[in-house]
């Protein structure tokens, strides 16, 4: 009995996959948007759908393969030869199946369509040298003057940013729906904590128009604020930014 | 026909070749070089191209009846001279960058100095694999290790007559084609150059010494340990080296003890011990005996497959057991030392940091998540497959599926990038910039518990595989002081590590608003020191497998579970516990894996064994997974060689020296990956055939009878473990 279980390794590892493709492609969606709370379904991107399924395959060869035994359990369904009637039906229905599926992929890559093209995109553009040395005034004041700045700087926050970024600097400003590439989510951890004041000095001072070439293809609708904020205000629109956002920017550290 | 007739008939063959080709390319070349060399043998005739004012002559007059008396310079003769002049001033101008031969000056350096590198890393990381199984081999008593040891001395000395060429020829190539850059590295390194060349004779003159000592110093105790002294002072004088070129290196990322502006020296000493200098050497010295280990894997498979004889396939594939063990010990910390070189990039300049794991190398950082992958899923399935020719072993395969899942489950998180490539479409159906896998899986926070729950879970795989032989375990009473010396002391070394770094944490000078995040990291701590006392008291009182799971089942749930939330919170509001917290993790990991390790050993020391290793019972496809494994951490040392050195963007040395040769740009991942592959295949190619060559001597010697069997198998595993 034990013998004939095992001669559907195949079927076992074909079913695996099958379920973490189902998993990926239909259920993570909706787990997602009960998870966040969000009005719609949060689909699984097409590059981690590919990589996720790649894995999944080549986790259940290895499975198949880590004793001489499973191996020809493994290769054995796929031999004529005396069997159950359920071993003969998914026989056949996998030498009609595999190729149908082959077809189907295929198709759906052959098929014209329109789809916008994926793009390969850097968080993190390259900081030039001009601005990699400098140090936020407002954080070498006194506690007073830095409460004060914070306070002030939350206005302009309100004045400048709030219209994208939101007035809680979560990315959903008013106007945050009409862009292709939402605003940034200043409370996710790994957004601007995660960068130095004079990071943002430098993205609020330059804007989209002030990223270096390796930075494309970057969409940013950020505008360059060079003309229209002194750097005093800038700093302090960090400070208040942070302070919104519940976040802290990340520090320099002491090399040890 | 014999192998040597074959070299000759090689040799004979490629030499045609080689003057058939010259044939072509020595008269274009020539001809340049003659049309080339016109100008300054005209400038050479017309007067010094030194940059002293020295006496001019006109052409075609005498010059004793031109000079000045005075011997003055002759101004304001014509054309001829004044565009002789500005050929002079043209000439005495510092040259920045040559070319080679036409030829992108960068790729050929780029080339040269990977292949010396990959060379210089098994030289390096051979030795230390070399001595430590001539040390077991020595006390076990166990002639096969001496064997092994020596086999691979052998390979050594051909293989580091290759590695002083290309070192040569990278010193050229630096020296020639960026000699500005050079210019000031000698300014500031000269000293510890002349240094690194005593430091090479020491490296020479030990490893022949302990090659061609070793039949000599055989016989006695006391012979056997000096020759095992020359084999430590060989890795001596090889990690000297390593250490002096990474100073070199590391200063052109993070320079120190100079005036930025003059380039005037201030330390040699801050110069050489420079921020990223010490996490260098640490990474580098892990990583060369990884490499080593996986390197003689590979060798030992190709032998396997190649094997006509069982008493060969026996051989080799215990020699690939045992690449394979000394690799995979290897690997384990290699992720914990990468990630303390990582963080001091980012102390060193934030902005570097943010390049290499946010900007434009990040995605380079996904490719080596996938070579990382692919390397403990390789030594897993090794393991795995290795079970196969050990009786007994079918009590513990029912672990190995969850132990795929587990494994592959870390490392899709592990490969999962903080930036997607999405389309237009993905991101409107989104709705955001982060997808909820991305947002989670793809910053550090998550990737730092899921590589620890791997290094636990091959260290699992491990347990598996050594107790399959063992028949039940032997109460702890009947282990005698022995067992409870080993227990007690791996409890206080644990202990110390815990302890001692909960106490410092204690100090840490930090603000009052961040210095409370480091609180749970000190509770952390004291619960693992503690949970350790306890699986050490369970020993004691027969428990050993509870006390094994007990520590899994906590290090699993503090270091990867809830690090891996509290991570989170740390990275948003005090990034500088972010230190900590890695050490603290690898602390409590260490000390689980070590604490483990020690009581299986107490457990199982004296139990029946069940059966016998058959050594050479191994599927082919698990010699193919140690080929993987080789070439996987040859591209990785590729991937990694790019990064370390691409970081520095276009500088030389970074923020002293701009790098303003038009190869200054990063260059694209296609690109890099073309080049990497190149190297690749050139540096295996090349060590195929030094292998090949330093084995010609050896062909007739495997006729004779081997002095060792292995129907002793169970002694065989014993000494293995």
């Amino acid at each position: 009995m034990a013998n004939k279980r095992k001669t559907f390794l195949l079927i076992w590892v074909l079913t695996a996959v099958g379920c973490l493709f189902v998993f990926l492609k239909y259920a993570s969606p909706k787990i997602f948007q009960v998870l966040m709370a969000k009005d719609h379904p949060m689909p699984m991107p097409s590059t981690l759908m590919m990589w996720y399924m790649i894995m999944g395959v080549l986790a259940g060869l290895v499975y198949a393969t880590t004793s001489n035994q499973k191996f020809a359990d493994f290769l054995s369904f796929l031999l004529p030869g005396s069997g159950s009637l359920i071993k003969s039906f998914l026989q056949k229905m996998l030498f009609v199946g595999f190729p149908v599926l082959v077809g189907w992929f295929v198709y759906t890559w052959a098929i014209p369509g329109a789809a916008s093209p994926v793009e390969l995109r850097i968080q993190h553009p390259t900081l030039p040298q001009d601005f990699e040395k400098l140090e936020n005034p407002l954080r070498q004041k006194d506690e007073e003057t830095q409460r004060k700045s914070i306070e002030e700087g939350k206005i302009l926050f309100q004045t400048y940013c709030r219209p994208c970024h939101g007035s809680k600097a979560d990315g959903n400003g008013p106007f945050a729906n009409s862009f292709r590439l939402r605003p940034i989510n200043f409370q996710d951890p790994g957004t601007i904590a995660t960068v130095v004041d004079n990071y943002l000095f430098w993205r609020i001072k330059e804007g989209a128009p002030g990223l270096p070439s390796e930075a494309t293809p970057w969409d940013s609708a950020m505008p360059s604020w060079k003309d229209d904020l002194k750097d005093d205000e800038i700093w302090m629109i960090i400070m208040g930014e942070y302070d919104t956002a519940g976040v802290m920017p990340r520090q320099r550290e002491k090399l040890e | 026909m014999n192998n040597v007739k074959k070299l000759l008939m090689v040799t004979k063959r490629s030499a045609f070749v080689l003057l058939f080709i010259l044939s072509f390319v020595l008269p274009l070349t020539l001809s340049q070089k003659i049309f080339a060399s016109e100008a300054p043998a005209q400038v050479a005739q017309e007067g010094p191209v030194s940059g002293v004012p020295l006496p001019q002559f006109e052409g075609g007059q005498m010059s004793g009846s031109s000079q000045s008396p005075e011997g003055q310079p002759v101004t304001g003769v014509g054309t001829e001279t004044a565009i002789a002049a500005a050929a002079e001033e043209e000439e005495v101008a510092p040259v920045q960058y040559r070319t080679f031969f036409g030829i992108d000056s960068r790729l050929v350096l780029w080339i040269v100095s990977e292949l010396h590198l990959m060379f210089a890393a098994f030289v390096l990381g051979v030795p230390i694999f070399a001595v430590i199984v001539e040390i077991v081999g020595f006390k076990g008593g166990d002639i096969k290790y001496d064997k092994m040891a020596k086999e691979f001395t052998k390979l050594l000395s051909a293989a580091f007559a290759t590695t002083a060429s290309l070192g040569g020829l990278l010193g050229f190539c630096l020296f020639g084609l960026y000699p500005e850059f050079m210019g000031h590295m000698t300014n500031v390194f000269a000293p510890t150059m002349y240094v690194y060349a005593l430091m090479f004779f020491g490296e020479a003159f030990t490893l022949y010494g302990y090659y061609y000592s070793w039949e000599i110093l055989q016989g006695t105790a006391a012979k056997k340990w000096f020759h095992i002294s020359l084999g430590v002072m060989l890795n001596l004088f090889g990690t000297g080296l390593m250490f002096l070129t990474n100073s070199w290196a590391t200063y052109m990322m993070s320079p120190a003890g100079i005036v930025p502006a003059t380039g005037k020296v201030l330390s040699l000493y801050h110069a050489m011990y420079n921020p990223l200098w010490m996490p260098v050497n640490i990474h580098r010295l892990i990583a060369n005996v990884c490499f080593g280990g996986f390197v003689v894997g590979a060798y030992a498979a190709v032998k396997f497959l190649g094997a006509k004889t069982e008493e060969e396939k026996a051989h080799y594939d215990w020699m690939g057991y045992v690449g394979n063990f000394i690799g995979v010990g290897a690997l384990i910390p290699l992720p914990f030392a990468g990630y303390w070189l990582g963080r001091e990039v980012y102390s060193s300049s934030p902005v570097m940091g943010n390049i290499m794991m946010g900007g434009a190398f990040s995605w380079t950082f996904i490719i080596q998540a996938i070579l990382i992958g692919m390397l403990f899923i390789g030594v897993n399935y090794y393991l795995w497959l290795g079970m196969g020719r050990i009786k007994g072993s079918e009590r513990y395969t029912k672990f190995i599926k969850y132990l795929i899942f587990v494994i592959f489950l870390c490392f899709a998180v592990w490969l999962t990038p903080h930036n997607l490539p999405l389309s237009g479409e993905e991101r409107a159906m989104i709705g955001e910039q982060y997808h909820p896998f991305s947002k989670y899986f793809g910053v550090m926070a998550a990737k730092n518990a899921v590589v620890n729950l791997i290094i636990l879970a091959t260290f699992f795989s491990f347990l598996i595989y050594r107790r399959s032989n063992k028949g039940e375990m032997v109460p702890f009473s009947e282990q005698g002081r022995t067992g409870k010396i080993g227990i007690f002391s791996a409890l206080i070394f644990c202990l110390l590590m815990l302890v001692s770094y909960a106490v410092s944490l204690n100090f840490v000078e930090l603000e009052a608003n961040i210095k409370v995040f480091v609180n749970p990291l000190i509770r952390a701590l004291y619960i693992q020191a503690f949970v350790v006392c306890l699986a050490a008291f369970l020993t004691f009182k027969n428990k050993g497998k509870l006390a094994q799971t007990l520590l899994f089942a906590v290090t699993a749930c503090i270091a990867v579970l809830y690090f891996w939330y509290y991570a989170f919170q740390v990275m948003q509001k005090a990034n500088l516990v972010l230190r900590y917290l890695s050490v603290t993790q690898v602390s409590i990991v260490m000390s689980c894996l070590i604490m483990n390790a020690i009581i299986d050993v107490f457990m199982f020391r004296k139990a029946k064994l069940v059966g016998g290793i058959v050594w050479g019972k191994m599927p082919v496809r698990s010699q193919y997974a140690l080929l993987l494994l080789c070439i996987v951490i040859v591209i990785l040392m590729g991937l990694m060689g790019f990064i370390r050195s691409g970081l520095r963007m276009d500088w030389h040395i970074y923020g002293v020296l701009q790098d303003t040769s038009p190869w200054a740009y990063t260059p694209t991942l296609s690109y890099m990956g073309r080049v990497v592959g190149l190297i690749v295949v050139l540096f295996l190619g090349l060590v195929a055939f030094v292998f090949w060559l330093a084995n010609l001597g050896e062909k007739k010697e495997k006729a004779k009878p081997k002095e060792y069997k292995y129907e002793g198998a169970e002694e065989d595993y014993e000494n293995t473990h």
